[in-house]
């Protein structure tokens, strides 16, 4: 669990930064695109590593929280959390909707089922205009909309997502210990910003095609 | 003051349990939470009626034995302390008050808010303990021990085994007990030799017992009577990887430490 | 009843050498044949149990809580002594052999003491290898304090929880056992009798508190380690459960019960509010380091402590025994408490109380100074009546703490039943009529750890024991015994709880053989007891059924043992006719109410018989001092 999920944490952050490039213009995201896709073993390892590892995250939440369910059968008529954080209390409906944004999300922008309008056509260098699609896409409210709620489960999830892998791999020591717990909100305060930005800025104009 | 109390009543673990509301008149600010319930069992008992069964032991928090979810949080709203250290005097005149058991499937009930918790001694007898002879020690001051560590390994030794941690989990996950012991032993030289089949061996018995596993959510740690630190779950993780490592170099069969005996 | 106490000949230095040299011992294929029955898993019955499966021997070990780990040794706060000398203070085991013997008050045997002194070294060792995490020095060294008024730093401790880990070692040793396969672990399952054959104790008969299931299990030898009967006072500082009804069972079956009226009432313990009270919470001993105990001096003086100038205060200790002041020892600082509440001159509800007041130190050295070394009690004391001590005094007021007494053993821990042996607080062997602090921790781990496992092999390897089965007549009969009194106690459905004859009876001896006794209040005392006992069997009411979990049930079957032993310990009370230890006869005091012992008429061992329908009946075992001189304790 800990090991695939910091491994989906390692992609989604550098996806954050590589998609960040759409504030260098149409040339640099463009490029960065077409680089990615001159490699295309490496891609398409990448594309079923992630795939893969996805899938063996989910496999291992479902068997998780069947089994711990399973470890308490009757549950309380009253309960009460006092230290539990909502993040650490949502992990399985925020991974939900993270599940489908992912799925919609490579609908849309990966494999242009969701979205036909928008056109595939290649830019000044020749190079498949990516940037106009993204800048097309986000012209959208609804589309905003639907990211900004995956990137709020994105958010949550990552919250507490971060902190907990470093402690199920047993990373502990005092004078590192508040660092460790700052680390899932940390990181997930930062790919949440560094995504909504990019739609943000589109959506409101910064950023034209 | 006075109380309305909602409590877990079950004759036994086969049967139907229900709430059942019971009032609690005449109760003294001084009275302890125990005392409060001991007051409404003398009332059943003067009836005829069978009293609420409920465990307690030595009442000054060190035991184990009280075990109640008050309210939706084992051992009561205030932090660091076990249920008999609670008085009263903490809830607001005319309160209602639901009283629950701990419940996880390795914890069977046994009667209203008595559960079996023996599964937590089988996992110590997995391999939480060092297998010294008694008689053959040496001087206690040969293996010099700081006092960090020793100050260390005494804050996780300080679990009192009374499954809060397992009953506040939303998955009723022991890490925090296991924890505790692993990491008690790994602190002191003396705990050492046994370190990596220790770890292992516990961790399967978590298993066998039908006990969920660690979502990191630390309500364990914010019931914990004893404040026992979450930090004592991230040394059991590494314990374990570390066993998982160390045994992959170990010969294949090791000999059986009693293989005389048997 | 001839009391043999077995002591070997020769030096005091020597004598446990020789013993474990001439002692007889059991082959190991014939250990593996061998099953003993270990009922109690504190400090004693966990280490003796444990030790004795790490020895080969079957053991069968039961405890009426639901885990061993809960046995009532957990709750020692202080510490445990032992004759180290790692601080090289002129400690010895002489010296803690003789601090022993002296705080007991000449009424302990010299060669046991000894032993205990000699064993001491062994225990920290054996402890911490277990993984015992003592406090340590910043070199790494085992780390020390002064307690109980001694004048060497020998106590090794874990915090203010060293009875907790020094049972969870015991307990850890004991789940090694349980996984070897050695020791078979009987959680929530209560003996309600000893089982005799051919004058031997062969057995036990036990109940499931699970199931009510009653039933008989065999052995070759029977360990009782049930701790002490504090609990016949009802307000007590042990645990609930904590009962007389092991030793008191073994007694009926012919074992002697020495000393009884030996009863530790210790001094600091928080005083009791109102009826629904159960429970009485220790506050540490080290209490009295800082805080000046003072009653006012007028009677019945309602003001606010605050209120009340110096000059109408009067700091008793201070004025009865200027040398050692607030210090001295336990039974005569309860002793005092007693007398200023006695005068009316007694503060809080009731009048049971009197004042510990930290407001000279607070004001010389400072809150902080204050907070840190006593945060944890004054943070107890504000949990549980409210008040914040660092504003006003505290109130304390005496507590039943420990009993000396128990069922009578010999040098080798049997007692007069062969094949039935007695250690830690259920014996009555090493701490005469009064124990110091720190120091039953220690007995209770050299009687498990060191002292029976050597025994018991003598008399396994020396004894005839014929193979029993379950259907012997003994058996049955004692589960017959069993069974009837239990449903007679399910039968009576009276109108009053098993809590309220525990506690008249409680308070009935509190007045009368409590922390002061005198002739008269031990004789009414007497007469009252077998009329209560006779309206407990008339009017319990007990609900449930015996088939089934039923803690009322429990409680009942205990509260009907003490409303019997509570009379043993009023005849024990009324014979020793002298003022020792915790024993304070009004009869035998100085002018000035210090206790005045009697070593011509009662340097004994007072062991008393159990006769069917008629009083018990004393034997004595004559104390004799070859290596030390009773002196008078004087703290003035």
């Amino acid at each position: 669990m800990a090991l695939s999920g910091l491994g989906l944490v390692i992609y989604v952050i550098f996806h954050m930064l590589g998609n960040l490039q759409v504030f260098e213009g149409p040339l640099v995201f463009n490029g960065y695109a077409a680089l990615l896709r001159d490699m295309p073993i490496p891609l398409w390892a990448a594309r079923i590593g992630l795939l893969s590892l996805a899938a063996l995250h989910i496999v291992l939440a479902i068997q998780l929280t069947s089994r711990n369910r399973q470890a308490r059968p009757i549950a309380y008529a009253v309960r009460e959390y006092r230290q539990a954080s909502f993040a650490s209390r949502t992990m399985a409906t925020s991974g939900f909707v993270l599940l489908l944004f992912i799925l919609f999300h490579l609908l849309h922008l990966t494999a242009g089922v969701i979205d036909p309008s928008s056109v595939d056509r290649p830019d000044v260098e020749g190079h498949r205009d990516v940037y106009g699609k993204v800048v097309h896409a986000f012209q959208n409210p609804f589309i905003v909309a639907f990211y900004l709620a995956g990137q709020l489960g994105l958010g949550l999830h990552l919250s507490h997502a971060v902190t907990s892998s470093l402690q199920t791999l047993g990373l502990e020591y005092v004078a590192f210990n508040r660092l460790f717990k700052a680390a899932g909100p940390t990181v997930a305060l930062v790919v949440v910003l560094g995504n909504v930005a990019i739609i943000l800025a589109i959506f409101l104009g910064l950023v034209r095609g | 003051m006075k109380f309305t109390l909602n409590i877990w009543r079950q004759k036994g673990p086969e049967e139907r349990g229900r709430f059942v509301t019971y009032e609690a008149r005449d109760v003294s600010s001084d009275m302890s939470f125990l005392e409060m319930l001991d007051s409404v069992n003398q009332g059943l008992i003067a009836k005829g009626e069978e009293p609420v069964a409920f465990e307690q032991d030595c009442r000054e928090g060190i035991c184990g034995s009280c075990s109640l979810v008050i309210n939706g949080i084992p051992h009561g709203p205030d932090r660091g302390m076990t249920t008999c250290q609670l008085y009263m005097r903490r809830f607001p005149d005319g309160a209602v008050i639901t009283i629950e058991p701990w419940r996880a499937r390795a914890f069977p009930l046994i009667k209203d808010l008595v559960v079996d918790r023996r599964a937590l001694d089988r996992i110590i007898q997995a391999g939480g303990y060092i297998s010294v002879h008694t008689g053959g020690a040496v001087d206690g001051n040969v293996l010099l021990i700081s006092k960090e560590q020793a100050e260390t390994a005494m804050d996780a030794a300080a679990c009192i085994g009374c499954g809060a941690c397992v009953a506040a989990c939303k998955n009723a996950s022991p890490a925090l007990f296991v924890g505790a012991k692993v990491s008690h032993l790994a602190f002191l030289p003396q705990g050492r030799p046994e370190r990596t089949n220790r770890v292992k061996a516990m961790l399967e018995a978590v298993d066998r017992e039908g006990f969920g596993s660690c979502g990191n959510q630390n309500e364990c740690e914010a019931v914990c009577p004893k404040r026992i630190s979450v930090r004592f779950i991230a040394i059991l993780n590494r314990e374990y990887l570390r066993a998982g490592v160390v045994e992959s170099s170990l010969p294949a069969e090791p000999e059986s430490p009693h293989a005389e005996s048997t | 009843m001839e009391l043999d106490s077995k002591i070997p000949p020769g030096p005091l230095e020597t004598k446990w050498d020789r013993r474990r040299f001439t002692e007889k011992l059991v082959s190991p294929n014939n250990k593996r044949k061998i099953t003993v029955i270990v009922v109690g898993t504190g400090l004693a019955g966990a280490s003796a149990a444990s030790t004795l499966g790490q020895l080969g021997y079957q053991v069968e070990c039961f405890c009426f809580q639901d885990s061993p780990r809960r046995a009532h040794s957990i709750a020692a706060q202080g510490g445990i002594n032992a004759a180290k000398n790692y601080q090289d203070d002129g400690d010895s085991v002489g010296r803690l052999f003789y601090d022993t013997i002296k705080g007991g008050d000449f009424r302990s045997r010299e060669a046991n003491v000894y032993r205990l002194a000699q064993v001491s070294t062994q225990i920290i060792d054996q402890c911490v290898a277990l993984g015992v995490p003592f406090a340590r020095e910043y070199g790494g060294q085992l780390a020390n304090r002064s307690f109980g008024g001694v004048q060497v730093s020998r106590t090794f401790y874990c915090r203010g929880q060293t009875g907790q880990q020094l049972l969870l070692g015991a307990y850890s040793a004991l789940c090694w056992q349980i996984e070897r396969r050695q020791v078979t672990m009987r959680p929530r399952t209560e003996m309600l009798d000893l089982v005799m054959v051919d004058g031997q104790a062969r057995g036990i008969v036990a109940r499931d508190l699970v199931t009510g299931r009653v039933s008989i299990h065999t052995a070759h030898a029977v360990v009782l380690a049930t701790g002490g009967y504090s609990n016949v006072y009802y307000l007590s500082t042990n645990a609930s459960g904590s009962n007389v009804t092991a030793t008191y069972r073994a007694w009926k079956q012919g074992a002697a019960f020495a000393n009884p009226c030996f009863t530790q009432i210790h001094p600091t313990a928080i005083p009791p509010g109102d009826a629904h009270q159960a429970k009485l919470t220790l506050m540490s001993e080290s209490l009295r380091n800082d805080g000046r105990l003072w009653v006012p001096t007028m009677r019945a003086d309602h003001r606010c402590p605050g209120d009340i100038p110096d000059g109408e205060r009067d700091y008793f200790l201070e004025r009865r025994y200027p040398r050692f002041g607030n210090l001295v020892p336990r039974d005569l600082a309860s002793r005092a408490v007693k007398a200023a509440c006695d005068e009316g001159r007694g503060v809080g509800p009731g009048g049971h109380g009197v004042y510990l007041d930290f407001a000279d130190v607070l004001g010389q050295q400072g809150l902080d100074v204050v907070r840190e070394r006593y945060g944890n009690l004054f943070d107890m004391y504000q949990r549980i009546t409210g008040e914040d001590a660092y504003q006003a005094p505290m109130r304390i007021y005496p507590a039943p703490h420990y009993t000396m007494g128990g069922l009578w053993v010999d040098y080798n821990l049997m007692s007069t039943v062969p094949g039935l042996f007695v250690i830690g607080e259920a014996n009555f062997a090493d701490h005469g009529a009064n124990r110091l602090g720190a120091s039953s921790l220690m007995q209770g781990l050299a009687d498990g750890y060191f002292i029976l496992p050597y025994t018991i092999g003598h008399y396994l390897a020396t004894a005839k024991l014929t193979p029993v089965g379950e259907d012997r007549q003994e058996f049955r009969s004692a589960l017959q015994r069993v069974m009837s009194r239990i449903s007679r106690l399910l039968k009576v459905k009276g109108s009053r709880t098993a809590a309220s004859f525990h506690r008249e009876v409680g308070r009935l001896l509190w007045n009368h053989c409590g922390m002061s006794r005198n002739e008269e209040g031990l004789k009414s005392a007497l007469t009252s007891i077998p009329a209560l006992r006779d309206e407990f069997w008339r009017d319990v009411m007990v609900p449930g059924s015996g088939e089934a979990f039923n803690q009322e049930l429990e409680y009942a079957g205990r509260v009907a043992d003490y409303l019997e032993f509570a009379e043993l310990l009023c005849h024990d009370a009324l014979h020793r006719e002298e003022s020792c230890g915790a024993h304070f006869r009004e009869e035998y005091q100085t002018d000035d109410g210090e206790p005045q012992r009697d070593d011509s008429r009662f340097a004994h061992v007072a062991a008393w018989e159990y006769r069917e329908g008629t009083s018990p009946v004393l034997h004595k075992e004559s104390l004799a001092f070859e290596f030390v001189q009773p002196t008078t304790r004087s703290y003035q």
